[in-house]
């Protein structure tokens, strides 16, 4: 197991959102993750990504906790959700380079050009992204999330704004990802979209996850 | 190599907001004239006008930037994706801290000639001296300025607990710019007001000390 979150809860204000969910990611795993809307998909993705604390519980990389080890636990943990997280005022591959060196990825503009091109994003890797649609906008986000190759992958709904390239395009570097060893947790609706390679579907229901077939 | 990426990037991201840099400018150059308007056309003391309202200027409109700043790093999440991309947080720190600096030293080199113009004070000689004083105000400007936005950051208010933070931890910077840099226009020197120069670096080192402290927590906290 690579990635591991055990009793995880968390509340905001008088909501209870987490009430003691637990999940493992084993090397080259992936695991879709569903639930309804305001069941806590994303809260619990955040958590593992530590983009947020828990209440209570822990998540453990490589069996040592992620708050005692914060750096390096990010180092190996890559993230979208359903902001961008990328700078409007760079392009992007100014975005893409930036965060890949900030990763210590050694050739991180080579990897940013292979990543756009695969994203159908070549000619629009050097341009303002202020006016770039939902779709345009989640490439360049899966892009960065992938680029250091991370052993982990937290993707909040990966498929929103992507069109059937972008969906096959994302489906193909997640199997890549999976082949070369990667955990990966998938948080989705869509069912339909997600790659064949799928090992366990769960659910979060009532704060807990459940194992869904 | 981490805080010259952070560097050039808030750097890249300032130097494109045209329409802020133009506001910037021309809120800083309207302070300027219009105290130099309200303290003339006869100055009584040319020397402590100009320079009071040289780092007045510099003061609010130095808000304005920290403000912006700010606000380019929580717009898209991009803030976020540097907290969790792993990197030593003092060196983002540090690097953001620089860039904020340079922005207010170009604001200094702006509204410096127009002081010393529309008041009739400052000469050549004093100005590496000048140029001194800046460079201790500015750091403790930068320095706390930068730990502060973190700190707001993640605040709907943010605008407003920066400015309450800020006003009166920078009120001995100022009082330290606001003297020197009148000894130096009136005398030529800063030996009659030199112990400020004491104070303001122990405030500015206080604020690359609590950074260097508080920086990693205080963006943990934001959640």
């Amino acid at each position: 197991m690579i990635l591991a979150a055990r009793d995880i809860r968390k509340r905001f204000e008088d909501r209870i959102v987490l009430r003691g969910a637990s999940l493992e990611l084993h090397p080259g795993e992936i695991v879709l993750l569903g639930g309804r809307n305001g069941s806590g998909k994303t809260t619990f993705a955040r958590i593992l990504a530590t983009s947020l604390g828990p209440d209570a519980g822990t998540v453990t990389l490589d069996g040592r906790p992620v708050r005692q080890a914060l750096r390096e636990s990010r180092r190996s943990i890559g993230f979208s959700t359903h902001r961008p997280l990328l700078y409007l005022g760079l392009t992007p591959l100014e975005n893409l380079e930036f965060f890949g060196k900030l990763a210590g990825v050694a050739d991180a503009g080579s990897r940013a050009t292979q990543l756009l091109s695969s994203f159908g994003l070549e000619e629009f890797a050097g341009t303002g992204m202020e006016h770039f649609s939902r779709g345009m906008l989640q490439r360049v986000s899966l892009s960065r999330a992938l680029l250091p190759e991370p052993r982990v992958l937290v993707l909040d709904e990966p498929y929103a704004g992507l069109d059937e390239q972008g969906t096959q395009t994302l489906n193909a570097l997640l199997l890549e990802a999976k082949g070369r060893g990667a955990a990966t947790l998938l948080v989705s609706h869509d069912r339909e979209r997600v790659p064949p390679g799928i090992t366990r579907v769960c659910a979060l229901r009532d704060g807990a996850i459940e194992a869904a077939g | 190599m981490i805080a010259l990426l952070v560097l050039a990037k808030d750097l890249k991201l300032h130097a494109r907001d045209a329409r802020f840099l133009a506001t910037l400018a021309l809120f800083a150059l309207s302070l300027v004239l219009i105290l130099s308007v309200a303290f003339g056309p006869l100055f009584q003391d040319p020397t402590r006008e100009a320079s009071a309202t040289l780092w007045a200027a510099l003061f609010f409109a130095g808000v304005l930037g920290l403000t912006r700043a700010l606000d380019l790093e929580t717009e898209s999440g991009g803030g976020e994706a540097l907290r969790l991309a792993g990197a030593d947080p003092f060196l983002v720190y540090a690097g953001k801290a620089a860039a904020n600096f340079l922005l207010l030293a170009a604001l200094f080199v702006l509204l410096l000639p127009c002081a010393a113009v529309f008041f009739d004070v400052g000469s050549l000689s004093v100005a590496p001296g000048v140029a001194g004083v800046a460079a201790l105000a500015l750091i403790g400007y930068a320095a706390w300025g930068t730990l502060f936005a973190a700190l707001a950051r993640g605040l709907k208010a943010r605008e407003l607990l920066l400015s309450i933070l800020l006003f009166p931890t920078l009120i001995p910077l100022w009082i330290g710019a606001v003297k020197l840099t009148r000894s130096l226009w009136a005398e030529g020197s800063i030996d009659p007001v030199r112990d400020w120069v004491k104070i303001m670096i122990v405030v500015d080192s206080m604020g690359i000390a609590l950074a260097a402290w508080l920086y990693e927590s205080i963006q943990e906290a934001e959640e």
